[in-house]
């Protein structure tokens, strides 16, 4: 009856995995989370049940004194999103109509002395956060083309009071950016959403075992290197099938529930490689373990469930951090902060991705930030097994960072 | 084959030591008693002895090789009972039996016999929190013996269990002793460590106060009571006797014997006496009798 290392990590891996998915509370925040996903994505569907399928973006325009020459009809041809419906009615009549619902919003034209005033007027204004900005503006320009045509100009001077305006972005760096930000938020949002209510179950899943006095059994059954791995390995593949589901599950409810425009605008995959498929796997996975053997070290200084809470709370912090960073290195993906971060092994999983999506990281980076990120997972995994291992019969207080170190340096 | 040797094994916590030079032998298949006051360092002996906690100095050894849990087929039932609350029990016994290097036929053919013997036949599809703490105690023995150990290590074992439990697993002890395993064994029950152990060692603030063969520590110490049972009132005869009643009821006494001659005389005397004495034995220590003189020695220095 000889021990293998190999066999007995599977082991504690299979037995961890076991033990999670029969858990009630997994098994019912998992249902929770893929019930919210589709709902997630039916929130038009659920909008229009229920307003009883009758809500509508109408907009009426009320024109009482025609300073736009019948010509507002033209806003039709433009693209701003929304249903016109024109009808120079007084403000009752307006509110009788959005009491009514048949329309949503209205806007009344008036004009005094050198004035011209545009009143939005909606059921509640506190419910809108400004007023259409785009519609202004289209009604402004409009306007001015009407005023100037009744001027009866040739069509040169036509022209060159009404140009054609073009906008072109230019960057002085040299540095092209590209990807869409949507797709890369969401890759640092399903880290961060793995870690964060996953990762830390390697923790409790420790900590349960001193408060159920197995410990001794175990140690004296297998190393406490297999456990500490076994227990990460099994947690991380548990948590990455659930997140797995929650994504397909996403993708489904996506395609049945959204429209494909909305859809392939949200999330233009165009620019996703392979190789980019590839970078942002890898630094998922290795990622999650950086973490997941975070939640193992702090696992290991507690032994009662009430402190576990506290005792994960730095990670949490760092998980935050590394998050954030990620958010910074969108907003400045050239700055030093953001090539700090993309090596930094506590948010390089979040960063280093949206990097390489970007285009901006070298090959040499990637391998460098994988690198360290590698170690930094050695390095945490030895520490935590030391720990666990000198902290085995630890039934009493949780370690402080002295008893910590104290218990590392012991024999 | 040498067996377990401890040899002078010590243990210091925080500038305490809590096992000082500890040594002991067990070269052929037995039970080994450790009996000790609460705190007197038989848990630490047993944790240094599987590896779970390393020892500061000493030697421990089986079969000449230093004890490791790879290289002695070990099985452990610790002071701390433990079970996983919300396993299934035989999902439980086949982790450990797996852990312990066993393949899934042959654990699942050695759960069921343990189950069998330890009647917990139908507690296998339940989870461990179910269980009274009783039939928890059984499950973490068979995770001790599931694997077909050669060197069991029970820490308190009959310590929560009815006489019921404790008879049946008294039998699987002396079984795995006729089936050639070695036994360590803590307890504080003197009687039963009377009833199984070849050898005792009793530890007092981690140092050996007596140690050996527990025949051969008795047949040092003199007859140290003598109980008789009769029909009528043999207060005066005892008096005579120069012997000291410790306990009387219904004309059964137990005296307490300094010299065994007297005893012998006062059963002469009954017998000219023409009294009917229905028993009459005089009775050598027993182990409680040398713990409580031991280890009251030794706090008394």
């Amino acid at each position: 009856m000889k021990n293998n290392r190999f066999r007995d990590i599977i082991t504690v891996t299979k037995f961890t995995m076991r033990d999670l998915i029969s858990r009630k509370s997994f098994r019912v925040s998992t249902i929770l989370i893929l019930i919210l996903i589709i709902a997630g994505f039916n929130v038009p569907n659920i909008m229009d049940s229920l307003t009883g399928g009758d809500y509508n973006d109408t907009i009426l325009i009320s024109d009482p004194e025609n300073l736009y020459d019948n010509k507002l009809e033209t806003l039709n041809q433009s693209e701003l999103g929304y249903n016109f419906t024109f009808d120079p009615i007084s403000y009752d009549e307006i509110k009788a109509k959005i009491d009514d619902g048949s329309i949503n919003a209205a806007v009344m034209i008036g004009k005094a002395e050198n004035t011209v005033n545009f009143t939005y007027i909606v059921s509640n204004a506190a419910t809108i956060m400004s007023s259409p900005t785009t519609l202004i503006d289209a009604l402004s320009s409009l306007y001015t083309n009407v005023q100037i045509q009744k001027l009866d100009l040739t069509a040169s001077q036509l022209a060159s009071v009404t140009p054609t305006f073009t906008t072109e972005v230019k960057q002085t760096e040299d540095q092209e950016i590209g990807g869409n930000i949507n797709v890369m938020m969401l890759m640092s949002v399903l880290l961060f959403f793995a870690v964060y209510f996953c990762a830390y179950q390697v923790s409790s899943s420790i900590t349960i075992e001193k408060t159920s006095k197995i410990m001794e059994t175990l140690v004296t059954s297998t190393s406490p290197r297999t456990i500490i791995l076994g227990k990460t390995i099994g947690i991380g593949i548990v948590g990455l099938l659930q997140m797995l589901l929650f994504v397909i599950t996403a993708i489904i409810s996506a395609k049945l529930f959204l429209n494909p425009e909305i859809l392939s605008h949200l999330l233009d995959l165009s620019n996703f490689t392979f190789y980019l498929a590839a970078i942002t796997i890898i630094y998922f996975i290795l990622g999650y373990f950086a973490y997941a053997l975070l939640y193992a070290l702090v696992g290991s200084t507690v032994a009662k469930p009430e402190d576990i809470q506290s005792a994960n709370m730095p990670v949490a912090i760092v998980t935050m951090i590394g998050f954030y960073l990620a958010y910074f290195t969108l907003m400045d993906p050239t700055g030093q902060l953001a090539g700090i971060a993309a090596l930094l092994p506590i948010s390089s999983p979040f960063c280093m991705p949206l990097r390489v999506m970007m285009g901006i990281a070298t090959g040499w980076e990637v391998v460098i930030s994988i690198v360290i990120l590698l170690i930094f997972c050695a390095l945490v995994a030895k520490i935590a097994i030391k720990i666990y291992s000198n902290a085995i019969l630890n039934y009493g207080t949780r370690m402080t960072i002295a008893d910590m170190i104290k218990s590392y340096k012991e024999k | 084959m040498t067996g377990l040797i401890l040899k002078d094994v010590s243990k210091t916590f925080g500038g305490k030591t809590v096992v000082d030079k500890i040594s002991l032998t067990l070269d052929k298949p037995g039970v080994y008693g450790l009996l000790g006051t609460n705190g007197a360092g038989k848990t630490t002996t047993i944790r240094m002895l599987l590896g779970i906690i390393t020892k500061d100095s000493g030697e421990i050894t089986w079969n000449d090789q230093p004890v490791d849990r790879k290289t002695v087929n070990f099985g452990y039932l610790p002071e701390e009972r433990g079970v996983y609350p919300k396993v299934k029990i035989f999902d439980q016994l086949m982790y450990f039996a797996e852990l312990k290097g066993m393949e899934k036929a042959d654990a699942t053919a050695s759960i069921q016999k343990w189950a069998k013997r330890l009647k917990v036949e139908d507690y296998m599809p339940m989870l461990a929190e179910k269980l009274s703490k009783g039939n928890q105690q059984k499950i973490q023995f068979m995770t001790a013996v599931i694997h077909d150990p050669d060197l069991v290590v029970l820490d308190e074992p009959f310590s929560g269990l009815d006489p019921v439990n404790t008879d049946l697993l008294k039998n699987i002890i002396i079984d795995l002793v006729k089936n050639g395993k070695f036994v360590i064994m803590s307890a504080h029950q003197m009687a039963t460590i009377e009833e199984f152990c070849t050898d005792i060692l009793i530890m007092n603030k981690g140092k050996t106060v007596l140690k050996g063969n527990l025949k051969a520590i008795k047949s040092t110490y003199p007859a140290n009571r003598a109980e008789v049972d009769v029909d009528v009132d043999i207060k005066n005869y005892i008096q005579d006797a120069n012997l000291e009643i410790e306990h009387e009821r219904n004309h059964q006494y137990t005296l307490k014997v300094q010299d065994e001659q007297n005893a012998r005389k006062l059963l002469q005397k009954l017998v000219e006496a023409k009294i009917n004495v229905n028993r009459f034995e005089i009775l050598k220590p027993t182990l409680n009798d040398i713990f409580i003189e031991k280890v009251g020695a030794a706090n008394e220095k």
